[in-house]
């Protein structure tokens, strides 16, 4: 009987609040919530209009600029171009409003505007990054000036800006490659030292191809590059100011191999591997001093080092358990890890920038890939391909691996490639020449 | 031989050349339709054919002319302009104003049918008298009393059954806040002897101070508050906010909106994969892949997000930048999509009126 009275007055009290729209159901008990957990990889598009020139000097400038911009941009794969074919409106004015409706019309989410002026051999851009969907400006606008003849770096910066703005990362189009450059058929290659932009614009050679050059390294600082040459004979590390082009031997024992050099972070130490006897172990070098250490003491091949950013660290090439495997140590030396475990054989470790992630050469089934692991070894991914891929090198901000790659044959040829860490947006770094061995200069000053 | 069987031989005989050469056994030939036919050369009907005049043959159509266009250069010809815009930078936008909708009320009910009380009950027609005498009746029925069958005005509902909790209700404890009437304890004597003797103590003979000497408070008085005389403004305040607090005022709510039933599922579904497909986060950083965020979002009646209404209320995963710009590409998401509006139902505007979004992208991560 209860019940029967609970379920009546239930009805009713339902009937009622349901005449008088106060029922449960009806109310609104704050905002709608949603989830959105899948989105779209695509690149976002851009515009960036010639930068308005101030000044006739500044004229033939005003689409250098922009084309540079542009074209850092879209080489990542994370942006397009909007042509300016299908712009409707034109900057004509630094100043002046955007016409927002103008450019979302053709789609365009981010927009990037600029002047340039030339005054006395030097060079001034200003440039602002538009929001275009929102009406708002991304930052506020900023000034570079410079030597007129420094005008692609000053571009390189701009983009870097645009880049970081928009992504979050931090910049690399600023940076410089510095690399061996090869010509010449397979069994009579030249090789000679080169330096070059990113991009692979402003490029110079650091020496001649009368010797052997193999794995040059940029120091922390970018000032300075150590190699390894083959000009005495033996292979010995020889370290090079890229301002001066000067050089000096940081290692010469007669009868001793020395090789694989790289600075540490802080950029007063450099670990290297030394043959000796038919052994190869692992040494760490005090650059001002000259003393050495030894932090390997295995019957084994050790080479390949590379610390991790923080410098406490040291990942490497063994194969101290039969076959090429990587391993990390405490940069003092000690007891070793080993991280990689997969099929095949693993080397040329190198430590990012972000301390997040090894990238690596991995030699299986008959190809060479380019992968990223984490420093424990988990989550191992395989980006390229190929007949013969080695060498990989880091951007600065970490989210790009250039290296080398060969073409099968007796002329086959080696050029350089990058990719993005997720594996997208291969390409083909542009040399006059072909190009190994390459090492991605820390952001220029 | 006797005769009979010479006459049926001769019969017999007579018969069957009868019918071998009389005819019997053919049957006429079926009618034929017999046409003439008139048998040429070659050359005669070739003759024949050039005598003759072509037929006329189906006329050719003419050939399509191009249809006119206005601009004849090839090539992607740019779309039209907007109409020009305000060109001042974007204000803070304020909220919309709503126009006053007269607040609909409810059809009024109609009314129940009053039900007429019967105070006689209803004649009943004496049965005929039948021939046959009837059995008496064992008793005499009293009369129905004259009564009200259904009253006129419905009774309220009984209040609800008390319903057992299954929970426990905690004990109450006494708020250390709250003022307890003190009990009233009546006056007794001092007790002016114990059981217990003290002894006198001595007073001191140490004159050093009770506390020690403070340089004095530089600090200046706080003002002491004066009660403000009540004013008929003041007085008018307190009233209307009294009777909107107790719900008296008869003012309707001046920003109606139709509030409908939640959403269902399909239409949540339909937001968010709208929403979805602007959401771009190929342009985002790694550390920002691992940022999640959520965002408010204001809608217009048009089911069209309010720029200046977006808002990132909460983020966690990533660094403040990180989250700054998983923001932006969730704002750009939301605006992109809808600009033109979203699907949503109008008649249920109160329920999307106000959305929060969260943007995870776990599934999206560099992997």
């Amino acid at each position: 009987m209860k019940w029967v009275v609970f379920f009546a007055a239930t009805v009713v009290s339902l009937t009622l609040s349901g005449l008088t729209g106060t029922g449960a159901l009806a109310q609104s008990s704050g905002p709608l919530r949603i989830e959105i957990t899948e989105g779209v990889v695509e690149p976002l598009p851009f515009a960036v209009p010639d930068f308005i020139p101030n000044g006739s000097a500044a004229g033939e400038y005003s689409r250098n600029l922009s084309r540079v911009i542009a074209a850092d941009l879209s080489g990542t794969g994370l942006f397009r171009e909007v042509p300016a074919s299908a712009h409707i409106s034109k900057v004509t004015d630094f100043n002046a409003p955007i016409k927002f409706a103008d450019w979302k019309a053709i789609n365009t989410q981010a927009l990037i505007t600029g002047s340039v002026s030339v005054s006395g051999g030097n060079a001034t851009v200003q440039f602002r990054v538009w929001d275009v969907f929102s009406g708002q400006e991304l930052g506020n606008g900023l000034q570079f000036a410079g030597p007129v003849e420094g005008w692609r770096r000053m571009a390189h910066k701009v983009a870097d800006e645009v880049y970081s703005r928009i992504t979050g990362e931090s910049p690399y189009f600023d940076s410089r490659v510095v690399f061996v450059s090869e010509s010449g058929p397979k069994n009579d290659r030249r090789k000679r030292l080169a330096i070059m932009d990113y991009d692979g614009a402003n490029l110079q050679y650091l020496t001649d191809s009368a010797a052997i050059v193999l794995a040059p390294r940029f120091s922390p600082t970018g000032d300075r590059v150590l190699y390894t040459s083959y000009e005495s004979g033996f292979p010995r590390i020889y370290v090079l100011d890229i301002g001066k082009v000067t050089r000096r031997v940081l290692e010469s024992t007669d009868g001793i191999m020395s090789f694989a050099p790289r600075f540490s972070p802080d950029g007063k130490t450099v670990v290297f591997s030394l043959s000796q006897g038919g052994n190869t172990d692992l040494y760490s070098m005090n650059v001002n001093s000259g003393s050495k250490k030894r932090l390997t003491q295995t019957p084994s091949i050790e080479t390949a080092p590379s610390y991790s950013p923080d410098g406490r660290q040291i990942v490497f090439e063994s194969d101290r358990s039969g076959t090429q495997q990587l391993y990390i140590m405490p940069s003092s030396g000690g007891e070793a890890r080993r991280i990689s475990f997969g099929e095949g054989r693993y080397g040329t470790p190198v430590w990012s920038p972000r301390g997040d992630l090894i990238a690596f050469t991995k030699q299986a089934g008959g190809r060479f890939h380019i992968g990223v692991m984490k420093t424990d070894g988990s989550e191992e991914r395989l980006l390229t391909a190929s007949f013969l891929d080695e060498s990989p090198t880091w951007s600065p901000n970490g989210r790009v691996i250039m290296f080398s790659r060969e073409t099968q044959g007796a002329q086959g040829r080696s050029s350089l490639y990058s990719v993005d860490i997720t594996g997208r947006n291969l390409r083909p770094v542009r040399t006059p020449d072909g190009g190994s061995d390459p090492s991605w200069s820390p952001l220029q000053r | 031989m006797d005769t009979g069987t010479k006459i049926s031989g001769i019969a017999h005989v007579g018969l069957i050349g009868a019918a071998l050469f009389g005819g019997a056994f053919t049957s006429a030939p079926p009618p034929v339709e017999v046409q003439d036919v008139s048998v040429v050369t070659a050359e005669q009907f070739a003759a024949l054919l050039e005598a003759q005049e072509p037929p006329e043959t189906a006329t050719e159509p003419e050939a399509p002319t191009p249809p006119q266009t206005e601009d004849e250069t090839p090539g992607v010809t740019p779309p039209t302009p907007e109409p020009e815009v305000d060109l001042t930078a974007p204000e803070a936008t304020d909220a919309p104003e709503t126009e006053e909708v007269p607040e609909t009320l409810p059809d009024p009910l109609p009314p129940q049918p009053e039900t007429e009380a019967v105070d006689t009950a209803p004649s009943i027609e004496p049965p005929q008298e039948l021939d046959t005498p009837l059995p008496p009746a064992a008793t005499a029925r009293p009369e129905p009393r004259p009564a009200e069958r259904i009253a006129p005005q419905p009774v309220a509902a009984p209040p609800p059954d008390t319903r057992i909790d299954d929970a426990p209700t905690p004990d109450t404890s006494p708020d250390p806040g709250a003022q307890t009437p003190e009990e009233q304890e009546e006056a007794t004597a001092q007790e002016e002897v114990t059981d217990r003797i003290a002894p006198e103590t001595a007073e001191s003979d140490s004159l050093a101070p009770a506390a020690s000497i403070r340089p004095p408070s530089s600090r200046p008085r706080a003002p002491t508050r004066t009660a403000e005389p009540e004013t008929d403004n003041t007085r008018d305040a307190v009233n209307a906010a009294l009777e909107e607090a107790l719900g008296g005022t008869d003012t309707p709510d001046p920003t109606p909106v139709p509030t409908g039933p939640p959403l269902t599922s399909g239409e949540k579904s339909d937001l968010i994969l709208a929403v979805s497909n602007c959401w771009n986060v190929g342009s985002l950083s790694t550390e920002a892949l691992n940022t999640t965020v959520i965002v408010g979002v204001k809608m217009t009646e048009d089911a069209k997000p309010i720029a200046s209404s977006i808002r990132l209320i909460s983020s966690f995963g990533g660094s403040e930048a990180a989250a700054n710009q998983a923001f932006q590409a969730a704002r750009r998401a939301i605006l992109r999509c809808g600009a033109r509006g979203y699907a949503l139902p109008v008649e249920k505007y109160g329920q999307w009126r106000d959305i929060e979004m969260t943007f995870n992208p776990e599934r999206m991560r560099i992997r």
